[in-house]
């Protein structure tokens, strides 16, 4: 019994040790539904600056830029020595108020000694991994083996039906599966599918046979596995969702693979050791720094007294800090401007009635439009995640995959059927049936293209066909694009249809829906005739990121479903009846409208026309007019940043353009999707109406006096602003460190298995998004920055979330998110700090 | 206390965030329990003070309580894997003795 509670134990201590190895790595989604994650997720119980370090010994990733592209930024005035002494003094308090040095009969103050070293300082060197895996350290090429036999093994099983054949045994589970084939691997030599052949049948006691044939230390276990784990970030972050999602492949299993290839493969005793080494300390010694600031003085030969007194006020800035120090300068200078920008008086609001009101998504895309909206009438526009609080599984009329149209922190609670309009089913017979026949040619196409022998007979079948179309597809991308959806809309004309929340939502979930919804945004009276709500999606072709270009409040898909699910409900008049009664009256000519805008083309489609009653034609006619003004005018101003777009182009012009940059197959840069995200504004529109922030901010409507009890506000900050946060965290550590967090040049990606991309034709599985994403060329075009919060609302009423959300204490109060309050639109900026709220701008370092 | 042609056992009881789930779920499916139950969105007071329940549209960031029953022989494996994890992460755990009505349900 006592053999038994052991081995019992050993396992149990082992899948502990896996899930804390683990925890530099977060869940990875198949591209197909790109969530954006942040990728130090399972540090986020950790500062920011401990979790960088963490990451950059794990994965040797940064966590920041490097000293000499925050020196440029600098030298082109986007960070200012205000902004580092306003840093300093916030951080390093202690060492700006060391006392002066004397150097060459002048007494310099520390806030220039701080400043040289920050300026013109050593720079550190590039982080590494830590731990190295026993085969890196003997001999690289084995490592490179046991590398190409993951990245096959993975991609066998994980294929998500790209692969002609599937791996056999796969119902098996992973390890056993690839216990039983791999013996018979002829990649391998025979010695090693000997040692193969002997495997446990348990995947945690081969990795234990493993670390016992490998000499692995007890004490530096966890380490160790972290550091094969860490070898193929990719591979092993995906494995980590598919095991999140109970599916029958795990870390362990992973591991197992790996450790075993490691034991077989250095069969022979080595002289390396599996204990962790120490790295040499990246960053220089305060006695190079010292000589170095010295050195801006003009004292070319310093004393050593000097030295020593400059290396007292340096030591007081630790050299792992700097580069931190200057991000939050970075940071400090857009918030400072975004925060006074918030701060000037408010304009004007009409008592009259709105033309209509646009309720959209809280991407920060949709603020371009929402602004551009509002110049051309007396429109009102709101912001709401974008699934508008109907977690729905969606099954569209062709009825294939449902989707799951929610953001990622819920499951799907209801189902919602897509189905023909009332006496338009024969219509929608023929919609399906012209689209099942498109489908048939293009999968007969794409199947015959990726078999082994068809592609011959296809070539001399089609291939005549086939060049001039790739011809045009890439040199009229545009024509070639609109010629295609006339054909689709003629081979299958698009059929009037509905969506029935009343079948999945029972009737008090209806009114809880509709309710939560107009109160959260703060959406309780001035009703206009016509409320749109609008989500979004991005239509690109060839483009296997195109879902990190969707919703994220839909879990990477378009988000037109939900508003059609949620304007069902608002219409609904037993709903309209239970809100009445809760004090939200909405008047009997108020129509709710479904919309989604494509961010590739900047086209606003109004959906569900047909159900608009014939009193509101008029209305809607009008407001599309105005949407595709909006939209050109958008179009115009986001072709200023695209690359290779016509600069000053009319606004026609300019709409014309990005609609073939989305149909255009070659096109890298089909639009810039969250780039430059940087804030997140929580309150009435009127704080930030009429002001142009450069589609950089999510925008929530809240109106705190509607809110007594704070719920609203509760469930703002736990959900919208956690995935704000993921996208924050992506966009910025794919800019920082592109190749470790990134997805690198979309250049020389291969999609592989359906469920993500290598760089090249073997390898990891790359992370995050790809630098075409973040940057043109060497321009970056994100700006990384963690998130600002930006909250209108009580103080008290933020203090008692945060204090019983832990979510919210580890994102404020270990600086992955700046939180900014005031109560009211008069009252100044208070930063949210460990201390309590302080000023936003002390006044000694205004 | 009577207990009965009752049979002892050991009942293990974990408070962790809905984070660290998987790695609870996991471990107790393969230290031989045959089965646990899974409560999402539990609320309390703890040293860390209040902890919310329910979010309205974020069910992975509230507390979870796993509650498992295992023979007394397996009960040592699965609290050698639980310990290390929650001195790593916010949680708590409870073990108790049990009596069940029927043992096979739990071997």
């Amino acid at each position: 019994m006592t053999l038994v509670a052991d081995r019992s134990a050993e396992r149990a201590l082992l899948r502990a040790d896996v899930s804390l190895a683990a925890k530099v790595l977060a869940p990875n989604w198949p591209l197909g539904t790109f969530i954006a994650v942040n990728p130090l997720g399972g540090l986020e119980d950790k500062p920011f600056g401990d979790a960088i370090e963490t990451a950059a010994g794990a994965l040797g990733a940064r966590g920041t830029l490097d000293l000499t592209t925050y020196r440029e930024a600098h030298a082109a005035g986007r960070i200012t020595s205000a902004d580092l002494l306003g840093v300093l003094a916030r951080r390093h308090p202690q060492a700006l108020s060391a006392p002066a040095v004397g150097l060459a009969g002048r007494s310099v103050p520390a806030r220039e000694l701080l400043l040289a070293d920050l300026l013109e300082g050593p720079v550190s060197g590039p982080p590494a991994r830590g731990v190295r895996t026993l085969s890196e350290q003997v001999d690289p090429q084995i490592a490179d083996v046991i590398d190409a036999q993951t990245t096959k093994w993975c991609a066998a099983f994980l294929d998500a039906g790209q692969a002609g054949w599937s791996m056999p045994m796969r119902d098996r589970g992973f390890y056993a599966a690839w216990r039983a084939l791999a013996p018979q691997d002829r990649t391998v030599p025979a010695t090693v599918r000997g040692t193969l052949r002997t495997l446990p049948s348990r995947a945690d006691d081969a990795v234990l046979e493993a670390l016992s044939v490998l000499e692995v230390a007890d004490e530096h276990r966890a380490e160790y596995l972290r550091a094969h784990l860490t070898r193929l970030p990719g591979w092993s972050s995906h494995v980590r969702w598919h095991a999140d999602q109970g599916e029958d492949i795990t870390l362990v299993d992973l591991l197992a693979l790996r450790l075993s290839y490691e034991r077989a493969l250095l069969d022979t005793p080595v002289a390396a050791t599996a204990d962790p080494q120490p790295l040499a300390d990246r960053h220089p010694t305060t006695q190079a720094r010292a000589r170095a600031a010295i050195a801006t003085f003009d004292t070319a030969q310093p004393k050593d007294a000097e030295v020593h007194a400059v290396a007292q006020v340096l030591d007081l800035l630790p050299a792992r800090d700097r580069e931190l120090m200057w991000q939050e300068a970075y940071e400090g200078h857009y918030r400072d401007r975004l925060l006074g920008a918030l701060t000037r008086p408010l304009p004007e609001r009409s008592e009259a009635r709105p033309a209509a009101q646009l309720v959209c998504c809280i991407d920060a895309r949709s603020e371009g439009l929402r602004r551009q909206l509002e110049r051309l009438g007396d429109y009102d526009t709101l912001g709401f995640a974008g699934f508008f609080a109907v977690a729905i599984r969606y099954h569209d009329l062709a009825g294939g995959r449902p989707s799951a149209l929610c953001p990622v922190l819920l499951s799907p609670r209801n189902e919602v059927h897509e189905v023909p309009a009332p006496g338009d089913e024969a219509r929608a017979d023929r919609q399906l049936a012209g689209q099942r026949a498109l489908s048939g040619v293009e999968d007969g196409f794409h199947a015959a293209k990726d078999d082994l022998i068809s592609p011959f007979a296809l070539a001399e079948a089609a291939g005549w066909a086939s060049g001039p179309l790739a011809a045009a597809k890439t040199m009229a991308a545009g024509p070639y694009g609109a010629l295609r959806d006339r054909l689709h809309r003629r081979a299958a004309p698009p059929a009037p249809t509905v969506v029935v929340p009343q079948e999945s939502f029972g009737a008090q979930e209806r009114a809880l829906v509709a309710e939560a919804t107009l109160t959260m945004m703060g959406l309780t009276k001035d009703f206009g005739r016509v409320v749109v709500l609008c989500g979004h999606g991005s239509t690109t072709e060839n483009n296997p990121y195109e879902s990190a270009l969707a919703c994220g409040a839909c879990g990477g898909n378009a988000g037109g479903p939900n508003a059609r699910t949620a304007a069902a409900i608002l219409n609904g008049d037993d709903v309209r009846e239970h809100l009445a009664a809760k004090g939200i009256a909405i008047p009997q000519d108020t129509w709710f409208v479904a919309a989604e805008h494509d961010t590739a083309s900047d086209r606003v489609t109004l959906l569900d026309r047909h159900l608009v009653p014939e009193s509101h034609h008029d209305d809607v006619a009008h407001l599309e007019a105005d949407l595709r003004e909006a939209g050109r005018r958008l179009s115009a101003e986001r072709s200023q940043t695209l690359p290779g777009a016509p600069s000053g182009a009319t606004p026609g012009r300019a709409a014309r353009h990005v609609r073939t940059r989305g149909t255009d197959w070659a096109q890298v840069f089909p639009e810039w999707g969250l780039a430059g995200n940087a804030a997140f504004i929580v309150g009435p529109r009127a704080m930030t109406r009429g002001l142009d922030l450069g589609r950089r901010c999510f925008l929530h409507s809240y109106e705190a006096d509607v809110d007594p009890e704070g719920s609203a506000l509760e469930t703002i900050l736990t959900a919208p602003l956690v995935v704000a946060q993921w996208i924050s965290c992506q966009y910025y550590f794919s800019t920082v460190d592109p190749v470790v967090h990134g997805a690198g040049s979309k250049t020389i990606h291969n999609v592989v298995g359906g469920i993500g991309v290598l760089a090249g034709h073997d390898g990891d599985l790359k992370l995050g998004l790809p630098w075409q994403s973040v940057a043109d060329g060497t321009r970056l075009v994100h700006e990384p920055m963690r998130l600002l919060a930006a909250v209108q609302a009580p103080l008290e009423r933020i203090d008692e979330i945060v204090a019983r959300n832990t979510i919210l204490q580890h994102l404020f109060g270990n600086d992955w998110v700046a939180l900014a309050a005031r109560e009211h639109p008069t009252d100044p900026w208070l930063r949210h700090t460990p201390r309590g709220w302080q000023p936003w701008t002390r006044e000694d370092q205004a | 206390m009577d207990h009965d042609g009752l049979t002892k056992m050991t009942k293990i009881e974990v408070v962790v965030g809905g984070t660290e789930v998987p790695a609870v779920r996991e471990l107790i499916q393969t230290s031989g329990a045959s089965g646990f139950t899974s409560v999402s969105g539990v609320s309390g007071l703890g040293h860390g003070g209040y902890h919310q329940g329910n979010l309205l549209f974020n069910e992975r960031d509230t507390l979870a309580l796993l509650i498992t029953v295992v023979p007394d022989d397996r009960a040592a494996g699965l609290l050698a894997g639980l310990r290390p994890l929650l001195e790593q992460a916010s949680g708590v755990m409870f073990v108790s003795d049990t009596y069940v009505s029927r043992p096979e349900y739990f071997r």
